[in-house]
């Protein structure tokens, strides 16, 4: 091809120094050093990574950083979303009741040119409470007093009352559970044991915050009352919101976390290792011993897991409603050693046929040698793989034994039993399922995405070196 | 064959047996008696529990009578319905778990083979990075979270209509299967298309494969003919533990759509600590898995030929 | 010998793209194959010898691969531009092709008899029982016994060696102008791969057809060839008539092919002569010729240019220095076999 050359004198003259054919171009590298350049270069896999130790972070730190306990209730903020703290308003402790006679008395004065409103508030409308007052309707035996979140359209939506009250009252004060939202407040008088139409108000209510309450939390100075009442202050933060029973979010995730880890990275842990003494003995030795072993470990995995893991629960003594971390660990190991077991034995048959083992064999190696030099590191890749993919596992199955009720219970937190609380609330109020299952789905597929790296990254190791 | 079906139906059976005696030592290992310290319990059942089970006697002796019962197909008498019989439980609840989770698998085969031939047809195009996406999000979000949602989707879907079109929860139509099963497929139907895409991807570069292009075959007929059905092989083994997946999935999605199922009755049991319906469901449960696997493997090896004709020849 | 070729390669460059940048596998390329003949194209594992021919197949999967240059001419008709549609009329049909492993080139879930005739019906349009029919005869033919009864059998129902021939009798069916034989003989017992070679010759005689013949073993080549090219690293360095590779072999790399090689005749107890070294690094190929790092002769020259195609007789080429008019003539050049046993 490179008919253009021509050689000048010179060029016929040999080469003195013949060049080594036998060098090496590349470094070499070790197994692991090799493993993580190819994790580093896989951009899933390294953001796993970053999100693991993210998560540990969260889990480990996060308490010390936000610590708002857990277990404690804010009131106030039953279900709130994420966001800063709401604003309340600081009323007294006990709520003046306004001079309702006088009041509906002008009420009607002021309604005399005809607009057919029959029902108003009364002063400010809070969280505390509210009053509302209506003009009496000629011959009514009582009122009755409704609540909705949606306007009523007809008389059939009023469903059940809030209250019913005699003939002479023509106020209602109502405190029960309100939340700062819009209510629609409707009164329908019956007059000889027929309803008699009815009327519906709009009411905004606000949040509000008795003094002491606010006081006792430390949300205000200590000081002059009558000058702090009535001025807004906020109230706790919550950036995650809060559950059901009001308490923190975050704080319950974090300390959630805690418990969702420690299970799903102490019991992969543990098995895996007990899997990898038991396959490695059974692979080692072999013969009848190896049979009998491999047997017993294809009986337990025979075991419907989910199944047993409950059973576990009940054999501990523990019933639905108990928390049992230590126990689900336990089960959790019993129930799934076996595949890691079978995995590892399969390696160790494998690998005690190759031709290094022999060689190592021929020279004298002893067992502990072989075991320490050839049989354990070539086991571990494999071992580090399924470890990776056990922890995702292992929280999934806390997640569903704590949604079922079977697993971590409430006080404690975990991701699960959040899960369970927040699909109640699915509908109203989604913030307290989708943060714990956000967490989960995260941590899952993080460790999903880490196993799949790890795995290619060793994969493409034992595929070029065959 | 024969003689390897008997073989694997024989080691089912003892299977099932250290299920039931793992599940006998479980109920008897609980701190005190759990059949006699049930403050639940009247006079009357422990009476009959007594007779049925022989609580009075020693456990060895207890043991040869629960496993009798069981041989006999008698689970023995519910705890908190006082009248019924475990097996009529068992009867009446697991048809409408079975027809759920059948559906639930069809869906996620038929769906895990269709989407992994696709992604591995449109390798590492956007139909492939797209699919996998949603692979990688159905593993990692958990069953009872997509029951959630899926029932969230039909309150829409509903709302949208403007009349109840599919049913929120409950059972009795094929109308109410519809998104139960989905969301009871959705999670192995993940796991089956990321199976088959890496199965099709290997099978894509075996040298069969390669003899087949250069026979000159057109490329449809190298995909359908000589890919798909080896890639279809590994699926299958997978289908036991699928199936079992799906067995115990079903408890949640039984549970958030209010399904009457066997799976939902027993987490009620497990709830009530109802202790004859949680043993003879396990068992039930257990021996039902044992032979859905041994189910799967024989059809298997009708349908690998090297599988087939190895045993007939064996 | 005619004069057209039935295959003709020319200057056939193929690269794959990796992590680490372009391989550059097939460099330059050129070989042809006459009607009724044998090429054998001899090299290291590597050397891109099967690369070249599953280029001409269209069976290097773009990407990785890429045809950077080069044509390659079945009977004057370019193979390399075909769309996917006219490639697969002439694979299968034109040409066929054998491959390494029997064992795992055959569809593992398929029957032999339908796999067979699968190329019949495809580019015959024949019936399945057509099909099935001829493939029963061409199983007959390739010396398979019972073909009835073997072709309603699966693969791994059969020895290596009956595979091969399966596959022989598979790309025989639609009697190709071509046979492409990549390393037919590698992955069996010796006494098959005689059988299994005697098989191919006998066809040929009856059918007429050409084969490629790739191999890294110069008995075979002895026993099979008309034509030899030899292979390194991506480059054809030495080609011609079989006797003329044998006897005057006129590359240093030839020549150290043909020590590595037992002679039973001639050297009971000598000790085998290893090339030093391995095939170099085809990220970066050495300068000038490839094989200058391992080759006993390398002078300056080698380092700066690669070596023109020196005619040492007529259809004999050497890309080699060694042969250029101002080289120093030592005892090697022209004479291999002196050399081979000082």
């Amino acid at each position: 091809m490179n008919d253009t050359y021509d050689p000048v004198s010179g060029d016929f003259e040999p080469l003195l120094t013949v060049t080594d054919g036998e060098q090496i171009d590349r470094p070499s590298l070790s197994y692991w050093q090799d493993v993580w350049l190819r994790l580093k270069s896989n951009t899933r896999a390294l953001a796993s990574l970053y999100m693991v130790l993210a998560l540990v972070t969260f889990t480990l730190a996060g308490p010390l950083i936000w610590s708002v306990d857990p277990s404690k209730q804010d009131l106030e903020q039953i279900s709130q979303g994420p966001g800063l703290g709401q604003k309340a308003i600081l009323v007294p402790d006990r709520l003046p009741v306004p001079s309702i006679n006088s009041l509906t008395q002008s009420m009607a004065e002021d309604r005399a040119d005809g607009s057919g409103q029959r029902l108003d508030l009364l002063g400010e409308a809070h969280t505390e409470g509210l009053t509302l007052s209506w003009l009496a309707v000629a011959n009514a035996d009582s009122y009755t007093i409704y609540r909705h979140e949606l306007e009523p359209s007809s008389i059939d939506d009023l469903g059940l009352p809030l209250a019913q009250v005699g003939p002479g009252q023509l106020s209602y004060h109502d405190s029960l559970s309100l939340e700062a939202t819009t209510y629609y407040y409707s009164v329908m008088p019956i007059v000889a044991g027929q309803p008699q139409g009815y009327a519906s108000q709009r009411v905004e209510v606000v949040q509000a915050i008795a003094l002491s309450e606010a006081r006792y939390r430390g949300l205000v100075p200590e000081g002059d009352d009558a000058s702090l009442l009535g001025s807004t202050i906020r109230l706790e933060a919550h950036p995650l919101g809060t559950d059901s029973l009001g308490r923190d979010m975050l704080a319950r995730l974090m300390w959630g976390a805690r418990t969702s880890l420690f299970i799903g990275i102490i019991a992969p842990l543990f098995f895996v290792g007990f899997g990898l003494v038991y396959g490695g003995f059974a692979g080692y030795v072999g013969g009848k011993t190896d049979n009998a072993l491999m047997r017993f470990a294809d009986f337990v995995i025979a075991l419907p897991f989910l199944l047993f893991m409950i059973l576990f629960k009940i054999a501990f003594g523990i019933g639905p409603g108990e928390s049992g971390i230590g126990p689900m660990l336990v089960a959790l190991v019993l129930l799934s050693w076996p595949a890691t077991a079978r995995l590892v034995r399969g390696q160790v048959l494998q690998i005690r046929e190759e031709a290094y083992v022999a060689a190592a064999r021929m020279m004298g190696g002893g067992a502990n040698y072989l075991v320490m030099r050839h049989m354990l590191p070539n086991v571990m890749g494999v071992l580090l793989v399924s470890l990776t993919f056990a922890i995702p596992s292992a929280i999934f199955t806390e997640a569903f034994l704590s949604f079922i009720g079977m697993g971590v219970v409430p006080p404690t937190p975990s991701w699960g039993s959040m899960c369970n609380d927040g699909i109640r609330t699915m509908l109203s109020h989604p913030h307290e399922l989708i943060f714990p299952a956000l967490f989960i789905s995260a941590t899952v597929l993080a460790f999903n995405l880490l196993g799949d790296g790890l795995r290619d990254a060793m994969d493409s190791r034992l595929r070029s070196d065959s | 064959m024969i003689s390897y079906i008997a073989k694997r139906l024989l080691s089912g059976l003892v299977t099932v047996w250290f299920i039931a005696t793992a599940t006998f030592l479980g109920m008897h290992a609980v701190p005190g008696d759990p059949l006699l310290n049930d403050k639940a319990v009247t006079p009357e059942v422990r009476a009959s529990l007594e007779a049925a089970y022989g609580l009075d006697k020693p456990l060895p002796q207890q043991y040869v009578i629960y496993l009798s019962n069981m041989l006999q197909g008698d689970f023995g008498i519910s705890f908190t319905q006082k009248n019924r019989r475990v097996n009529d439980i068992i009867r009446d609840h697991f048809p409408v778990s079975a027809m759920l989770g059948l559906l639930a698998l069809t869906i996620a085969a038929l769906g895990g083979i269709t989407w992994g031939a696709i992604t591995a047809l449109y390798r590492d195009r956007l139909p492939d990075v797209l699919i996998m996406l949603l692979v990688v999000f159905a593993v990692s979000v958990p069953s009872f979270v997509f029951a959630a949602l899926g029932q969230l989707v039909v309150l829409k879907f509903n709302q949208l209509i403007g009349h109840s079109v599919i049913p929120v929860a409950g059972w009795g139509t094929f109308k109410h299967m519809l998104m139960p099963s989905l969301v009871l497929g959705l999670g192995t139907m993940a796991y089956l298309t990321r199976l088959m895409r890496s199965s099709m991807l290997e099978v894509a570069d075996t040298d069969y494969i390669r003899t087949a292009r250069a026979k000159g075959l057109s490329a449809p007929r190298i995909f359908f003919k000589h890919q798909l059905r080896n890639a279809i092989l590994p699926v299958i083994t997978v289908l036991g533990p699928a199936i079992a997946a799906i067995t115990t999935g079903g408890f949640v999605v039984e549970l958030v759509f209010a399904i009457p199922g066997l799976g939902r009755y027993f987490v009620q049991a497990v709830q009530q600590l109802d202790y004859t319906v949680i043993m003879g469901t396990t068992v039930f449960y257990g021996a039902f898995l044992v032979f859905m696997v041994i189910a799967v493997d024989i059809i298997y090896g009708f349908v690998d030929p090297r599988i087939r004709v190895d045993k007939v020849g064996a | 010998m005619s004069d057209t070729p039935v295959l003709k390669v020319e200057n056939l460059n193929v690269e794959f793209a990796t992590f680490g940048g372009a391989v550059r596998a097939v460099r330059g390329v050129s070989y042809e194959v006459y009607e009724g003949k044998t090429l054998a194209v001899v090299g290291e594992s590597g050397c891109g010898k099967s690369v070249t021919v599953q280029t001409i197949m269209g069976l290097i999967p773009c990407p990785p691969g890429k045809v950077t240059a080069g044509s390659a001419k079945l009977c004057g008709r370019e193979l390399l531009t075909l769309s996917k549609e006219e490639l697969n009329k002439i694979r299968g049909a034109e040409i066929g092709m054998i491959f390494q492993d029997p064992m795992t080139s055959l569809n593992p879930t398929m029957k032999i008899g339908d796999q067979i005739a699968e190329t019949l019906v495809v580019h015959r349009g024949m019936s399945r029982r057509e099909g099935l029919t001829e493939a029963r005869r061409l199983l007959d033919r390739t010396r398979i016994p019972e073909a009835a009864e073997r072709a309603r059998q699966y693969p791994f129902e059969f020895s290596g060696g009956m595979l091969q021939r399966v596959m022989i009798a598979m790309s025989l069916a639609c009697k190709p102008k071509l046979l492409i034989a990549d390393e037919p003989t590698t992955a069996l017992d010796v006494t098959i791969q005689a059988q299994v070679l005697e098989l191919m010759r006998e066809i040929q005689r009856e059918d007429g057809m050409s084969i490629i013949l790739i191999t890294h073993d110069l008995a075979v080549v002895a026993r099979m060839a008309d034509d030899v090219a030899v292979m390194y690293a991506g480059e054809v360095v030495e080609s011609g008539p079989v006797d003329e590779i044998f006897y005057r072999g006129s590359h240093p790399y030839t020549l150290g092919l043909q020590q590595a090689m037992p002679d039973a005749r001639h050297d009971a107890g000598r000790q085998l002569d290893a090339i030093p070294g391995s095939p170099p690094d085809l990220f970066a190929p050495p300068s000038g010729c490839g094989y200058h790092p391992r080759c006993p002769h390398a002078m300056q020259v080698c380092t700066k240019a690669s070596p023109a195609s020196f005619e040492i007789s007529p259809g004999h080429q050497a890309s080699c220095w060694l042969n250029h008019a101002d080289a120093p003539r030592p005892e090697t050049a022209a004479s291999p076999v002196g050399s081979a046993q000082e």
